[in-house]
């Protein structure tokens, strides 16, 4: 590190990080971010530079793409990869990461919707990854098209490139003044909550099962062509794949085919009275449509909290078909299990609602398998080892 | 007895989740053994003039203005309203109904006039949050999320009156803090949950509009539901 400054801010951080842990607050990594840039207002213009950064961001697929990106970089290059843990994505976040292995050549980066127009203009990328844009907490991002116009407004240099899926048009939008975008489309596919043009407002005409402008969005040709029958984890390796060749990384075939066949996802077992759950994180309406059509096990838990982090209206509950689950046994719980059973109970799916996760598998047959789906907070809850459940594998990142 | 329930712009008007509307209605009023069609109208196709319950939820900016534009020309929700249709309008869609509002740039336009309701945006910061109203002796919850302030005209009465939250955000002549409106069958409200799924007397008052007298049945989670959300933000308040 570079100034005394920085070396007593990072001391002082580190201090305050064990301190946190201790307090049973985290993981730490926040605290430390935090005293960080209170004592070096500096220290992520300090600690991002000469570094190759590459910054990924989107609505869904964060975490897990970031930790796909960061290992894929690492073994094609063989070079030491700094990178973001347990989904910390905000300013404090960042520095912690950046500040871990400072002399690590490599950085990859979570970032928050909101906070990516900062790190553009403080971190210097080399490359940004842009996954995807529907509505995530209504009441704190506001609508999908206003971050769309903030990240359209600040993308302006042609410093970074940037890795988009071309599928979408916010993303699409997003990049139009950019220098250098690298486009990936999986063929096209009707966007949920773009029926007007992020860029004119006009109707986008997507009777062609791809969207079309009369204002010329999305007519830039796409440089890589992937698999249509990808679904969004899978799409999401393909841009950490494409991101990390632009770093310079060699990708074998057979990572690319178990990245994309088989990819990663927020996916943890807990385990009640021995039995093992399968919880697959999901926080908004385009997640949960995912994780629906994945449930495959003839019991199902769903939780769901409305606390600021999952978004606090529980509208888009109904925005959801649960109509894969007729014939399933579903348990709700969670602080908004009635909005989630009376949703349920109109679209004819027999439900029960129980007081907490390990009360609601408790009441299913142990000896025919259980999966379960569980908003941010019920999920960060379930992490934390509340009401006595044991966590069987590690969150794979 | 058949029904016609009309959801006008779903893919524009469909941001906030009232769209649940048009789900609660249908399975209410089936539970009383009414046949129900769910007519679904996309942009640039004809209103339908015949229908009975016409619905229209939150949306951003951009697509209000598109709704509103597409809504006047076409002018086949008025008719269906000089026929005696109900309207239930949230949000983007309660000012959409309204006499004026911003458009998309800010500057005042005409909305389709079938509320005497005027919509401005002050430099106040958006209404967001958990809205509780009384309605005459029912407490109704809702979940708020808009720019726009509504003052409502003299003859209009108010969907009710606010307990907790903005609603309106402007008094009315009857009412010092009033949510929504109501006027005959019509009926603005910027309540979020959807409205009927946390007020199910709201939604058979505007079954009961279309349809006459209902039959009481067994609706177990809608009134659970509504209990909790009632229990819960007014022991806050």
């Amino acid at each position: 590190m570079g100034s005394l400054r920085l070396t007593t801010a990072a001391a002082a951080g580190r201090l305050a990080s064990r301190l946190s842990r201790a307090l049973g607050r985290g993981r730490g990594e926040t605290m430390y971010g935090r005293v960080l840039l209170a004592i070096d207002p500096q220290a992520l213009t300090k600690l991002s530079a000469n570094r190759d950064i590459v910054l990924v961001s989107g609505t869904n697929g964060k975490t897990t793409t970031t930790g796909v990106l960061a290992r894929v970089l690492a073994d094609g290059t063989d070079e030491g990869v700094s990178t973001s843990q347990f989904g910390a994505n905000m300013r404090a976040g960042i520095a912690a990461a950046l500040s871990a292995q400072p002399r690590h050549r490599f950085v990859v980066l979570e970032c928050d919707e909101l906070y990516l127009p900062a790190m553009y203009n403080t971190l210097a990328p080399k490359v940004i990854v842009l996954l995807n844009l529907s509505r995530d907490q209504l009441h704190r991002t506001g609508e999908v098209r206003k971050v769309a116009k903030l990240w359209h407004d600040t993308f302006t240099r042609d410093d970074v490139t940037f890795v988009i899926d071309r599928d979408d048009p916010f993303l699409d939008y997003a990049v139009s003044q950019a220098g250098h975008v690298i486009r990936v489309t999986f063929g096209g596919r009707r966007h949920p909550d773009a029926a007007t043009c992020p860029a004119c407002m006009a109707l986008l005409d997507w009777s062609q099962g791809d969207y079309r402008c009369t204002c010329g969005l999305g007519t830039q040709l796409a440089q890589v062509r992937s698999d249509k029958r990808f679904t969004g984890p899978a799409r999401n390796s393909v841009l950490a794949i494409e991101a990390a060749r632009l770093m310079g990384a060699v990708v074998p075939i057979e990572i690319q085919e178990q990245l994309t066949v088989n990819p990663p996802d927020r996916i943890s077992t807990y385990v009640v009275d021995d039995v093992a759950v399968a919880t697959r994180l999901a926080k908004n309406p385009e997640s949960w449509r995912g994780a629906i059509l994945a449930t495959t096990a003839p019991q199902v838990v769903l939780a769901v909290n409305a606390r600021g982090i999952d978004g606090k209206d529980t509208s888009w509950l109904w925005d959801i078909d649960y109509s894969a689950l007729h014939g399933s046994t579903v348990v709700c719980t969670g602080e908004r299990q009635l909005d989630l059973a009376y949703r349920l109970s109109v679209q004819g799916i027999d439900v029960t609602v129980a007081q907490n996760f390990a009360a609601a598998v408790r009441s299913l047959d142990s000896n025919s398998p259980i999966q379960a789906i569980a908003s941010y907070t019920a999920f960060q809850d379930l992490a934390a080892q509340h009401m006595g459940i044991r966590k069987a594998t590690g969150g794979r990142t | 007895m058949s029904l016609t329930i009309v959801r006008l712009y779903h893919d524009l008007l469909g941001t906030y989740g009232d769209q649940g509307n048009a789900e609660i209605l249908i399975h209410r009023a089936r539970a009383r053994g009414i046949d129900v069609e769910l007519v679904e109208v996309a942009p640039h196709t004809a209103v339908p003039t015949q229908g009975n319950i016409y619905l229209l939820g939150g949306g951003e900016d951009g697509p209000q203005t598109a709704a509103l534009e597409m809504l006047a020309k076409d002018q086949g929700l008025n008719k269906a309203i000089s026929h005696g249709a109900t309207v239930f309008a949230v949000c983007a869609g309660f000012q959409i109904i309204g006499s004026t509002l911003p458009g998309a740039d800010g500057a005042k336009i005409s909305g389709l006039g079938i509320l005497d309701a005027e919509t401005i945006y002050d430099s106040s910061p958006r209404s967001v949050g958990e809205l509780v109203i009384q309605r005459g002796s029912v407490v109704m919850t809702g979940f708020e999320n808009h720019q726009g302030l509504t003052r409502l005209g003299r003859d209009v009465s108010p969907l009710g009156s606010v307990i907790s939250g903005i609603g309106n955000g402007l008094e009315a002549a009857s009412c010092t803090r009033p949510e929504g409106a109501h006027d005959g069958n019509i009926y603005g409200t910027y309540m979020h949950g959807p409205a009927m799924a946390r007020n199910p007397e709201l939604a058979d008052e505007v079954l009961t509009s279309a349809v006459g007298e209902l039959v009481e049945y067994d609706d177990y989670w809608a009134q659970a539901l509504a209990a909790e959300r009632r229990f819960t933000l007014t022991r806050k308040v």
